[in-house]
């Protein structure tokens, strides 16, 4: 199995492209942080006063036209939450940069995974090799998981490359901050917000987003065994990758009266709401959204590797 | 050690209701080189993709150096090196870097010394370092045959190995066939090039329609038994009069070749009679020449084909 696995992992490497998506990855985190840096500038020191004025002009307002004005309130109870918790909401640090610029560009991480993983098997099939695989001494199927260990690992190696570089880029481009400095993130839903601490919400965004990065690579895959199509493959995977995002909110509004749409796989494929909330909808969690996923994950891994294993490879 | 290095028993492949394979049983001994013959379409790959595990058998058994591929899969594969059609390789990793692929898949243990000793065999030790997409039809070929037999195997498959290859690659691959299957190793080889098979083959089977309808050795094909009618050459002056002599006064089947030449039907023997009679009658003799019998005219023979490899 291990001889099997570094095989796979020797093919990826020595396509070019898997050394270009790595420096790609690079090349993305050091042009958003060039964007980054003209866009938000730097700290303003008296950012204090700055937000102390913004409060008395509002309060200002209130107190002029109270019916007019009432939703202000919300804004005020912010700002004065700003100076209590003592949070700089223009504070810049390479903290600052992880979870506004790097958890973004996961999104990439995915796109180079979908692309390798699906070629991986694919392109066997068009060239051929496959059958020079299947006439070895080994099991179909552990050829097949050995595929995918290697598929996944490459996907390990990029999300490590896209840590590394967005924390080193981050601190020569936004200095170094706290782990621990408070933030507030406004939740999606309504104009409620939570105060946070920046390290632990990174981390709590990233692990959020891997399990969509799990299914979307696992469906790539899957099509690509299935098909023997990597353009089939990528197309579909990259499909649902984005398509989450639009058709999610469409399915997440029809929930309410169509319950059986929470059992689709689209509104779970993302996860990063529930870093900010701890609901999709009614009775749909976290755990709840763990579990479909799961279960469309052994599914789509069965259909594969029963498939690969059952096939007659004639042409 | 069974002495059978490969044995497959009556194995059949059913397509929904249509017979592709159809109890199929034969034999290849060891360091032997057996050929399947057949028309394009007849099953020849079919078989072999069941026997190298490509494809799943609707019933029969195969037994690959007495290892049944049912009840020792691993055990059974790992005595075979085959080339399934083309060779097909990793375009983007160098020669080099594909043996590795292929030795480390092996059940035996492969030595790098081996890896170099095999693509020393095959001549291509100076290219085995670049990658195989520089490399010619003829070397990826060359390079076929080192994967195949890296890890020494007992059973060598070869699926119609020769197509696409120029006249001098063929002749160089069946150098390397003769060399191998003198160390020992068996081959079992398809192809419907005729003329290459009666080169290679010890023994051969014939497909047609998915069923194995004859089997001999080359040697039973090509020599003619001494009292057997064959068509024997004779070159003399003039063919019309050479003909008449021999039809009238021996009465055997005589074809006109052209002006100078005529084919008589008789048996080894008889050479001597008609000789004799067409110098007697005076026609003069120049030349006597043996047909000998070609895998092609048995071939024709056995499948009742007028026109052999355009029938599917």
């Amino acid at each position: 199995m291990i001889a099997l696995i570094r095989n796979e992992w020797m093919k990826i490497f020595a396509r070019k492209s898997a050394w270009v998506y790595m420096l790609l990855i690079v090349a993305f985190v050091l042009i958003a942080a060039l964007f980054y840096n003209k866009v938000y500038g730097k700290d303003d020191p008296n950012w204090r006063t700055k937000i102390e004025k913004e409060i008395k002009a509002d309060e200002a307002l209130m107190k002029k036209d109270p019916e007019q004005y009432a939703d202000l309130a919300p804004t005020i109870q912010k700002n004065q939450d700003y100076l209590k918790y003592n949070i700089n909401p223009d504070a810049h640090s390479n903290w600052h940069f992880m979870n506004n610029v790097v958890i973004p560009l996961g999104s990439f991480v995915t796109l180079f995974s979908v692309i390798v993983g699906s070629a991986n098997v694919s392109s066997e099939f068009a060239s051929g090799t496959i059958k020079q695989l299947m006439i070895r001494p080994h099991a179909r199927w552990k050829i097949l998981l050995s595929k995918y260990i290697a598929v996944t690992a490459y996907a390990v190696l990029l999300l490590a490359v896209l840590l590394i570089a967005g924390y080193l880029i981050g601190l020569l481009f936004q200095g170094s901050g706290s782990f621990h400095m408070k933030m507030i993130e406004n939740t999606v839903g309504d104009s409620q917000y939570k105060i946070k601490e920046i390290g632990p919400q990174f981390f709590l965004k990233f692990a959020l987003y891997l399990p969509s990065l799990v299914m979307v690579s696992a469906i790539a895959f899957m099509l690509s065994t299935l098909f023997k199509s990597q353009a089939l493959a990528v197309g579909i995977g990259i499909f649902a990758l984005f398509i989450t995002n639009t058709l999610g909110g469409i399915i997440l509004f029809l929930m309410n009266r169509y319950h059986w749409l929470k059992f689709l796989i689209f509104p779970h494929l993302d996860l990063s709401v529930y870093a900010y909330q701890d609901k999709l909808t009614d009775g749909v969690t976290l755990p709840f959204s763990l579990i479909t996923l799961a279960v469309y994950y052994v599914v789509f891994m069965t259909l594969t590797f029963w498939y690969f294993q059952k096939r007659d490879i004639a042409f | 050690m069974s002495e059978m290095a490969l044995s497959v028993k009556g194995i059949t492949k059913q397509i929904r209701s249509r017979k592709i394979v159809d109890q199929v049983s034969f034999e290849v001994k060891k360091g032997e080189v057996f050929g399947l013959l057949g028309p394009n379409g007849a099953g020849k790959t079919t078989i072999i993709r069941m026997i190298v595990s490509l494809m799943k058998r609707t019933s029969g058994e195969i037994f690959i150096n007495g290892k049944s591929l049912d009840k020792d899969f691993k055990g059974a594969l790992n005595e075979i090196g085959a080339i399934v059609e083309n060779p097909e390789f990793y375009p983007y990793m160098t020669g080099y870097q594909n043996l590795v692929h292929y030795k480390r898949m092996s059940r035996k243990p492969v030595s790098e010394e081996r890896l170099w000793e095999v693509a020393k065999l095959v001549k291509l030790e100076d290219a085995l370092k670049q990658k195989v997409k520089t490399y010619s039809l003829g070397m990826r070929q060359r390079l076929g045959v080192a994967q195949a037999i890296l890890h020494q195997p007992s059973l060598l498959i070869l699926d119609e190995p020769t197509n696409g290859l120029d006249p001098q690659g063929i002749r160089e691959f069946r150098g390397y066939l003769r060399e191998l299957a003198g160390s020992g190793v068996s081959v079992l080889v398809s192809s419907h090039l005729l003329s290459e098979m009666e080169l290679m083959c010890d023994r051969y089977a014939i497909i047609e329609k998915g069923k194995l309808i004859h089997i001999e050795t080359m040697a039973e094909t090509t020599t003619v038994k001494q009292d057997d009618r064959r068509d024997i050459l004779f070159a003399t002056d003039d063919s019309e009069s050479a003909k008449q002599t021999v039809e009238k006064q021996l009465h055997f089947p005589v074809s006109i070749v052209d002006d100078t030449r005529i084919l008589v039907s008789a048996a080894y023997k008889d050479a001597a009679v008609i000789n004799a009679t067409l110098v007697g009658s005076g026609c003069n003799v120049y030349e006597i020449h043996f047909e000998k019998k070609t895998l092609e005219d048995r071939f024709l023979e056995l499948t009742n084909h007028t026109t052999g490899e355009e029938n599917q």
